[in-house]
């Protein structure tokens, strides 16, 4: 009687433990869940003498990782009509606040040296001009790629600084793996 | 001393009629080019050719082709720069390479064009268009756009001269 008894309580803790990460799933949303949409500005060189194929390169590559990431509903370049009437609509205003153009020959013949780099303040607004986040991202091409490869690294952590802080489920797992911190 | 001046004086017009049909024909404005970022659809870095004709700069790839017109670039800038002559994969590969081989080999390098578009669709949305190219004919590509409407920040630097380098000199030592 105690040998049936005992196996059933196991089973029964069993059948518990296996549950409970699908209760766990259930009570968080789904990651994948839009916010609003979002208006990309054009990058700003301000004083910063930059290159224009670079100016572009950032813009580019930032609504594509934007795209890419899904955080927004919708994806408005910069004097899209389109965006006038959307709900929610967040604007990415951005400003070049530092720039090294490394050389690719450089980080190939030495390894350590000719990094480029390319920092950014980013500044999220609300329709009404409110600022929602504020940050300076760095974007860096420090061994294998040509300088255009900074923008690139740029555009992937300002996505990811996006989907974290302005996205309804900020606490998921991708948000904790990039080692970014909400600030606002 | 005017003997030598006589035997140089239909040589070099020789050479200036040689010389100046080359500078006086209009820009061919069509080149091997490389998409590196910026148009919907397509993977970066796509081959194909850049053309410009009928008020529009057209870009022909293996599978189809994209057409912006003229009118709606706001802005169009050539720059320069250089690359690894093995890139891709193989290029990643061969920096491997022992006794130094991969640093001897990213030493060589080619020069190339860029030319970077800024233009608008017909919703007003900014988008941005990098393609590079062999050395000479952005310059060619950015005129052909500008005489068909394009815009730009920085003027040509391209100024087109009547006299061929030959021709001045040789104008210089007959006075």
């Amino acid at each position: 009687m105690k040998t049936i008894k005992r196996a059933t309580t196991l089973w029964i803790l069993i059948a518990g433990l296996s549950a409970a990460p699908l209760l766990c799933e259930e009570s968080h949303p789904a990651a994948s869940s839009s916010a609003a949409a979002i208006e990309v500005q054009m990058i700003r060189p301000g004083e910063i003498n930059l290159p224009t194929e670079f100016q572009v390169a950032l813009y580019e590559n930032l609504v594509q990782e934007l795209q890419k990431k899904g955080v927004f509903s919708q994806v408005y370049r910069d004097g899209d009509r389109n965006a006038a009437g959307a709900v929610d609509l967040v604007t990415l205003h951005t400003a070049v606040t530092g720039f090294k153009k490394g050389s690719e020959l450089e980080r190939d013949v030495t390894t350590v040296g000719g990094s480029t780099s390319i920092t950014i303040h980013c500044k999220f607004t609300d329709k009404n001009g409110n600022v929602l986040l504020e940050r300076d991202i760095t974007g860096k091409v420090r061994l294998i790629g040509d300088n255009l490869k900074a923008t690139d690294d740029f555009a992937k952590k300002a996505a990811t600084v996006a989907q974290e802080t302005l996205s309804p489920d900020s606490s998921s797992s991708d948000a904790k793996k990039s080692g970014y911190k909400n600030v606002i | 001393m005017k003997l030598e001046r006589a035997r140089l004086l239909p040589l070099l017009l020789l050479l200036g009629t040689i010389v100046s049909p080359g500078q006086t024909q209009p820009a061919p404005a069509e080149t091997e080019a490389v998409q590196v970022i910026g148009l919907a659809g397509l993977k970066q870095n796509t081959k194909g050719s850049l053309k410009v004709e009928n008020g529009s700069l057209s870009f022909v790839y293996s599978k189809g082709n994209c057409d912006f017109p003229a009118a709606s670039m706001q802005d169009v800038v050539t720059g320069r720069d250089s690359q690894r002559v093995i890139g891709g994969t193989v290029g990643t590969i061969s920096r491997l390479a022992p006794y130094g081989g991969g640093t001897a080999l990213s030493l060589l390098r080619t020069k190339l064009d860029i030319i970077t578009i800024q233009y608008r669709d017909p919703n007003g949305g900014l988008h941005g268009a990098i393609f590079t190219m062999p050395v000479g004919n952005a310059e060619l590509i950015k005129e052909a756009l500008l005489a068909q409407g394009a815009h730009t920040s920085i003027p040509s630097q391209a100024k087109s001269t009547t006299d061929s380098p030959l021709e001045r000199e040789a104008m210089e030592r007959m006075n």
